[in-house]
């Protein structure tokens, strides 16, 4: 047939090589960057509440200088974790649909009421018992408007007396002890989301909601290492050592537990090399060879774990200021690293066809709900409420007290 | 009731706040839920209705019968017989629905549509009649072929 | 005193099951008006959809590629089409497979497959990208949705909007999905989309608009060459297309492996297809 005879559409789609679905021929994939953040953030969440409740549950002193500021960090956090969801949504305004005729068989469905259970009854409940003594202080010292939001945070509660105070410590502590499975609720349902789709090969194993949790537990560590440097070096304090060497040794601990689980579905992906590995291997080598062999391989995950785990070894012949530098770097590359791992799972997933015979490309925008800015925005919104909350809740107070 | 439980009032306060936040939550499910959710499935029974009644663009093969019942007789008498009258005429419902406005018109026909379904092509299966329309003849189709009877000589 | 304790206690008694018993209705009439406003209105009953079992076929063996079929859907359902959009909309399309002659020599049984769907085939299809002599086996496949009976698209719905309807057909309620795109990830046979126009998921709906008014679906309508079969399982009629479809081919369903039981058969397809 000629075109001229048949009148053939000349279309031009450079976005992609070899066969694809026609409707997977779209410039974005369906699921962009506000996907990868929400993962990213509930990670931090999850992460950064894990640790905190090592004081709480395990009883770990050397981490207790950092409590309050990983249970702050996993509120404003928390608080930022819907917005990338919402943006996403093709009918913001029907939202409420999830909560009002949750669909039992959809892990998506979940998302509403662990959400609301993990905000309201797990974080909220243990902060609120943990501040509760300094919020009656504050309120009676404090003039003016912080003066009323203190006394409005108390509920209306006075009561400081030895029982109350050891009251508040024990519910704390069956808090956080309630906390932890929550907390791998909260984000393991993300990975179950991924991991339960059977249409796609490089989503659908089942340990997709382990390697998210497990990523969860390195993201919110060195989260709550990058925090605390900043907000210590803010203050012009000193840092104590002691935690620092606690959360170093966590954070490699738990790295080392990552890296195996995440290794463990490569290897088992190469050697038995079911239908769609070509395809996948193909897009994993030419569309996410900077996200992942450096991103999230090299310098999210092989420098860190060389970094602390010379630090591990040999960790009294490193002076302070080395060991410092070693552990800020190391969190900033794993933060990195993870946030790139999260680009790799959402977006690599959507970068080659379901017929298993072609790629896509995602060339990101600037603007619009899915572009870099919204990115950026989202990631230093939850830094922002952090901020707030660290000068309304300022208190040297360590947990054990 | 705090006298009944015995409860501290921290934890009588939260405990009032999570009952208020449950019942505050069942009342809203209860407006909020559309009425005829769950009548056949997980899903609005009147869904079903609002996509049966949308309009319809192609009318379908019997309605052209009905005036048109000369040319429908011949096409079944041949070969083109398995196709239907929008195949090759476009859509025709909004035709049916003003059968007498000239401004609503069929769509317009021209020789290249036959080479459509009939122009040579290797994936095309071998009982299907089709042609390399450069070496069959330079001028036009409908010189030799009638659509609705193309076996028969002009 | 007494008297007075207790006329208060009947008063208050009284008055609390009134308030009881007017409840129930200003709550129904506070849902109903809560309801217009905010959730989609009911509409009247009709059809019966517990009385069909509608269902699709594919012979391959038919299709001549044409692209009629394509074409009449995108028009007949007013599916997002270029100018206005780009041609990624398709709630169905034509597939062409070439399998080319293998190279001399290298103790293969076939050569490479080539695939293509341009625009989904509504225009038809270019010239082959390989010469005549080198083509061994070439086909086309008509692709929709397959009507699983395990359907992974409406398993993975959050909210309920997408559903197997009591007729066979898998459907969208289009006022009711919130555009999350979980079930557009789930199909494993890329028959769905996100719709620019509504923001919500599309997909073939056997043109739901038609078959319950005794038509056929649009695609069915104009398939020059019967290569699309459709019927009611469970109202047959005489000489019905779709029973000797059943009885007179070996069929294949697609993704067999994936465990989602379609529906829709396929017959003369090759091992090539996905």
């Amino acid at each position: 047939m000629t075109n001229e005879i048949t009148n053939i559409v000349q279309v031009v789609m450079p976005h992609f090589e070899g066969y694809v679905y026609p409707n997977e021929a779209t410039r974005q994939p369906l699921w962009g960057i506000l996907i990868v953040l929400y993962p990213y953030i509930t990670g931090l969440v999850a992460g950064a509440f894990i640790m905190a409740s090592l004081v709480r549950v395990f009883n770990v002193k050397a981490l207790e200088p950092v409590y309050r500021l990983s249970m702050l960090t996993a509120f404003a956090f928390l608080l930022c974790a819907p917005l990338p969801l919402l943006f996403h949504l093709g009918h913001p305004e029907r939202c409420f649909e999830v909560m009002m005729t949750p669909h039992l068989t959809s892990p998506m469905a979940i998302f509403g009421f662990v959400y609301a259970w993990y905000l309201m009854a797990v974080l909220l409940l243990e902060l609120w018992f943990d501040y509760r003594r300094d919020f009656v202080e504050w309120s009676e010292t404090t003039p003016g408007f912080k003066g009323m939001l203190y006394r409005l945070f108390t509920v209306g509660v006075t009561d400081v007396s030895e029982a109350a105070v050891r009251l508040d410590h024990k519910t704390g502590h069956v808090l956080s002890i309630v906390g932890i499975p929550s907390a791998f609720l909260l984000h393991g349902y993300v990975g179950f989301i991924f991991g339960s789709i059977k249409a796609n090969p490089w989503w659908g194993n089942v340990l997709m909601p382990i390697i998210f949790i497990m990523s969860a537990m390195v993201s919110g560590i060195a989260l709550c290492v990058f925090n605390y440097m900043v907000l210590t070096w803010i203050r012009r304090k000193t840092v104590d050592m002691k935690c620092l060497d606690a959360m170093g040794m966590f954070l490699f601990y738990a790295l080392v537990v990552d890296t195996a689980i995440e290794g463990l579905d490569w290897i088992h992906r190469i050697y038995s090399a079911e239908e769609g590995f070509r395809v996948i291997q193909y897009m994993a080598r030419e569309k996410l060879f900077y996200t992942l062999s450096l991103g999230q391989v090299t310098f999210g995950t092989l420098v860190p774990l060389i970094l602390l785990g010379l630090l591990q070894l040999i960790r009294r012949r490193v002076p302070e200021l080395q060991r410092r530098r070693m552990y800020f770097g190391s969190a900033c590359l794993i933060l990195t690293g993870v946030l790139a791992m999260r680009w790799n799972v959402v977006i690599g997933g959507q970068l080659f066809s379901k017929s298993l015979r072609g790629v896509m490309g995602y060339k990101m925008e600037f603007a619009g709900l899915e572009g870099w800015f919204m990115g950026a925005a989202l990631l230093c919104l939850p830094f922002v409420i952090l901020t707030v909350f660290v000068k309304l809740f300022h208190s040297e107070r360590l947990p054990s007290k | 009731m705090r006298r009944l439980f015995n409860m501290p009032p921290q934890l009588f306060r939260i405990f009032l706040l999570a009952v208020g936040i449950v019942a505050s939550y069942s009342v809203a499910r209860y407006f909020l839920t559309p009425q005829s959710f769950r009548e056949y499935g997980w899903y609005r029974g009147a869904a079903l209705m609002e996509l049966a009644t949308r309009d319809r663009v192609y009318a379908g093969k019997k309605a052209c019968e009905e005036c048109h019942s000369d040319e429908y007789q011949k096409l079944l008498k041949h070969e083109h017989k398995s196709l239907s009258c929008e195949s090759c005429h476009g859509p025709g419902e909004a035709h049916v629905e003003n059968p007498d406005n000239p401004d609503v018109k069929m769509a317009v026909l021209h020789y290249s549509l036959c080479l459509r379904c009939h122009e040579a092509n290797p994936s095309r299966p071998k009982w299907h009649k089709q042609i390399v329309s450069k070496n069959h003849y330079p001028g036009k189709c409908t010189e030799c072929h009638m659509p609705h009877s193309p076996s028969e000589v002009p | 005193m007494k008297n007075q304790l207790s006329r208060r206690s009947l008063l208050g008694r009284i008055s609390a099951v009134a308030a009881g018993a007017l409840a129930a209705p200003v709550a129904k009439a506070a849902k109903a008006v809560t309801q217009k406003l905010l959730v989609s209105s009911d509409a009247p009953k009709g059809y019966d959809p517990t009385q069909h079992e509608w269902v699709m076929a594919i012979d391959a063996n038919r299709c001549i590629g044409c692209g009629l079929c394509a074409e009449a859907c995108k028009k007949e359902n007013h599916v997002p089409a270029p100018p206005d959009y780009p041609p990624c909309y398709f709630r169905t399309w034509v597939e062409r497979y070439i399998i080319t002659e293998p190279k001399p020599g290298s103790g293969a049984a076939r050569g490479e497959t080539l695939v293509d769907s341009p625009n989904g085939g509504i225009n038809g299809y270019p010239e082959a990208p390989v010469p005549k002599e080198e083509i061994q086996h070439s086909f086309f496949v008509p692709k929709l949705c397959n009507l699983c009976q395990h359907s992974p698209c409406t398993q993975v719905c959050p909210v309920g909007a997408t559903f197997d309807a009591p007729d066979g057909a898998v459907l969208i309620d289009p006022t009711y999905c919130i555009g999350c795109g979980f079930c557009i990830q789930a199909c494993p046979y890329g028959c769905r989309f996100l719709s620019p126009v509504t923001k919500t998921a599309e997909k073939c709906t056997l043109c739901y608009h038609r078959i319950t008014r005794g038509l056929k679906p649009a695609c069915v309508e104009v398939c020059p060459t019967q290569a699309r079969i459709f019927g009611d399982l469970k109202h047959p009629v005489p000489d019905d297309p779709i029973q000797q479809f059943y009885q007179n081919n070996l069929v294949e369903a697609l993704k067999p492996h994936l465990g989602t039981e379609p529906r829709v058969f396929y017959a003369g397809i090759d091992k090539e297809v996905r």
